[in-house]
């Protein structure tokens, strides 16, 4: 009897449809009120799992663990507790992209077909820098809008006081664009139209939020407020901290691995994408600058505040970048929680935030945001800005 | 693929034709409106920060609360002696010989079999209690969508945009900035509508948002009325869709304070689409 069965289930799952694997690339969107925001989502096993990194054209830098039950597919954006869950019909899927707002599950429609999205023209006539005005509600507020040609066609970057919101990437006609960034909790796609020297658009975030702009060619004349005039610091008396590494240690300013150094210390957070797109630069001063007496310190603001769930997450981001430095668990990611930590500082707004201390343990300078690779000539000059002031301290005596 | 026409595939896909994709963009129809409702309903009933879980919702005030026992400002059966305080703008919980637990706003911290969730601005801060689900609580109910209720309105700019605290659908203090106003039929003619742009999920994001009352507030619907965002479409013209309007958290649990209705938006006769109401809220009188 127990064979009979035995054959029989294996007669039906015979019988049964088979899903073919879902490894490769998907073309995929997200729906949102404004149009459709494309992103992709290339597919393979690793380590045992089912893995999907969600790309940017060609910046896949973020990843998901995906699992199917029958004809649904999950994506777990772990990073950014957010999912998508899919039906499968052959080669599409058709689904939501979902994490939770304030005010209960902020659901996106999403769809993807299988296969890759073609490489895009970038449009010759947008390239460059613009310093563009949003405008809410008759307020205006600054960016600055860059775009080049990329692998992939166009790239764009989105820098305002604080920051990048990491690469986008599009396409378009001579006079008429629109570049996107999924990252698994970013959602924006920026759309405009050149008409003569002025670009006109809309930047959309989120499901339906849609704000107007306007740019110009940058012009040289200043525009955003510089990286070092939002937060201030007590420069007299020598940085004081203390807060616990991953295992649980207390770290203070009097660690022997920090006396006598330079040390560049640096507010992330491992959800912070812009922390991920700053940490391969630090990499490359780390390795320049530590045999002559510079370090680097990370103080780590995470999602809960509880070590227990944080400190896997920023484990997670050490070995995403074998990051050899001390990195301690400061805190939660909220600027006004960070700021109370942070006594020293004034105006605390972003992540990350870069301190410069000097041999005596005193802050020197302060970097409020990060331009990351994506901005161009913006993000050079902030890593030769780096490297003069760890130059300047290092041959202090 | 030319260059041309990988161009125009891709613009396809941005405009949202969804021409290289087998299913055609969905988020302004039937079937959104109800995957949205879907969406919610799970969230409600199985959040750890559902309303329907709500025990406390309390100013911190200047004194602070205390904690723990049966005869404090907030009983946690479980939780020792302690006081929750408002210090240098952090709320901070205090127990005895244990280290202060900081409560970041926005973000829920147990403590023993209890959720805490610190929210509002410095000096005002208000802490919300999560336990277990009550039993008694109802699933959101809403009426067959109707196609009739979804309006196309033109947003009148505020002149001079104002902004102001008020209390958002989850029953916290937000910033909201006037954003203007729209005209909807009405039960004798059109009536204006004021539209506030409240904080979304994200810094960069934003609500457009409608607080209401209509001829079905008390009379099937929640009382002090029901929010509805709207969803911009193209230029200054927007989707006003009241299958969409939702119950403020209050609604589902009295422990939230509810928002005041807006003075004046009033719609004269019943719009029976989008969320009834269920019970559990308060029943404020609908006069």
């Amino acid at each position: 009897m127990r064979a009979l069965l035995v054959v029989s289930a294996v007669v039906l799952a015979a019988a049964l449809p088979q899903q073919p694997s879902l490894d490769g690339r998907w073309r995929a969107v997200l729906d949102l009120a404004g149009g459709a925001l494309p992103f992709e989502l290339a597919v393979s096993a690793e380590g045992g799992k089912l893995i999907a990194r969600i790309c940017n054209g060609p910046l896949c830098a973020d990843q998901a663990t995906v699992t199917s039950s029958g004809s649904t597919v999950l994506f777990d954006i772990a990073d950014y507790a957010a999912t998508i869950t899919a039906e499968r019909r052959g080669d599409s899927l058709v689904g939501t992209y979902q994490n939770v707002g304030r005010n209960g599950p902020r659901t996106i429609p999403f769809r993807a077909s299988r296969g890759a999205w073609p490489r895009t023209k970038a449009p010759a006539s947008v390239l460059g820098s613009w310093d563009a005005w949003y405008i809410t509600d008759q307020r205006r507020s600054p960016r600055v809008l860059s775009f080049r040609e990329g692998p992939q066609g166009l790239e764009g970057a989105v820098l305002s006081n604080t920051g990048d919101l990491g690469m986008f990437w599009g396409g378009g006609t001579p006079d008429s664009f629109s570049i996107a960034r999924f990252d698994g909790v970013s959602v924006y796609v920026l759309a405009a139209k050149l008409q003569g020297d002025t670009l006109r658009g809309v930047f959309h975030a989120g499901l339906r939020t849609q704000t107007p702009f306007v740019a110009v060619r940058t012009s040289g004349a200043v525009h955003l407020t510089a990286p070092t005039a939002l937060t201030s610091a007590d420069t007299v008396n020598p940085f004081t901290f203390s807060f616990r590494d991953l295992d649980g240690r207390a770290v203070s300013q009097d660690d022997a691995r920090l006396k006598g150094k330079v040390v560049l210390v640096d507010i992330f957070g491992s959800w912070c994408v812009t922390c991920h797109e700053a940490t391969p630069d630090l990499l490359d001063l780390y390795r320049t600058y530590r045999p002559r007496g510079f370090e680097i310190l990370g103080l780590g603001y995470e999602v809960t505040g509880d070590s227990t769930k944080d400190n896997p997450q920023i484990r997670r981001f050490r070995d995403k970048f074998s990051i050899p430095w001390i990195l301690l668990h400061a805190g939660i990611s909220v600027v006004e929680e960070t700021a109370a930590s942070l006594p020293q500082l004034k105006g605390f707004t972003a992540y990350p935030t870069t301190l410069f201390l000097d041999r005596t343990g005193r802050i020197r300078h302060v970097y409020a945001g990060f331009r990351g690779p994506a901005t161009g000539a913006q993000h050079t000059r902030q890593i030769a800005d780096y490297r003069e002031i760890i130059e300047r301290l290092l041959n202090e005596r | 693929m030319t260059a041309f026409r990988s161009v125009e595939f891709f613009r396809a896909a941005l405009l949202g034709l969804g021409a290289a994709l087998p299913f055609p963009a969905s988020a302004q129809t039937k079937a959104a409106v109800e995957q949205e409702r879907r969406a919610f309903a799970e969230w409600i009933t199985t959040a750890p920060v559902s309303p329907f879980r709500a025990v406390v919702v309390s100013p911190v005030g200047t004194v602070g609360l205390t904690v723990g026992p049966a005869s404090a400002d907030v009983p946690l059966a479980g939780v020792g002696a302690g006081r929750l305080a408002e210090r240098n703008g952090r709320v901070i919980l205090e127990r005895g010989n244990e280290a202060p637990l900081a409560l970041p706003r926005g973000r829920p911290v147990t403590v023993g079999d209890w959720r805490l969730l610190a929210s509002g601005p410095a000096g005002r801060a208000v802490v919300t209690v999560f336990g277990g689900a009550r039993k008694d609580k109802k699933l959101p109910t809403h009426y067959p969508y109707d196609p009739k209720s979804a309006y196309v309105v033109s947003l009148i700019p505020a002149a001079a945009p104002r902004s102001e605290r008020l209390l958002a659908p989850d029953g916290v203090v937000v910033e909201a900035t006037e954003a203007g106003t729209v005209s909807v039929p009405g039960g004798a003619g059109p009536v204006t509508l004021t539209v506030r742009r409240l904080p979304g999920a994200t810094e960069d994001e934003s609500e457009l948002e409608i607080f209401f009352r209509d001829g079905t507030s008390g009379k099937g619907t929640y009382p002090a009325g029901r929010f509805v965002s709207l969803i911009p479409l193209t230029g200054n013209r927007y989707s006003l869709d009241f299958n969409r309007a939702r119950n403020p958290f209050c609604a589902y649990n009295t422990v939230y304070p509810c928002p005041a209705p807006w003075r004046g938006n009033t719609i004269g006769r019943p719009v029976t689409a989008g969320e009834k109401y269920s019970g559990g809220g308060l029943d404020v009188p609908s006069n």
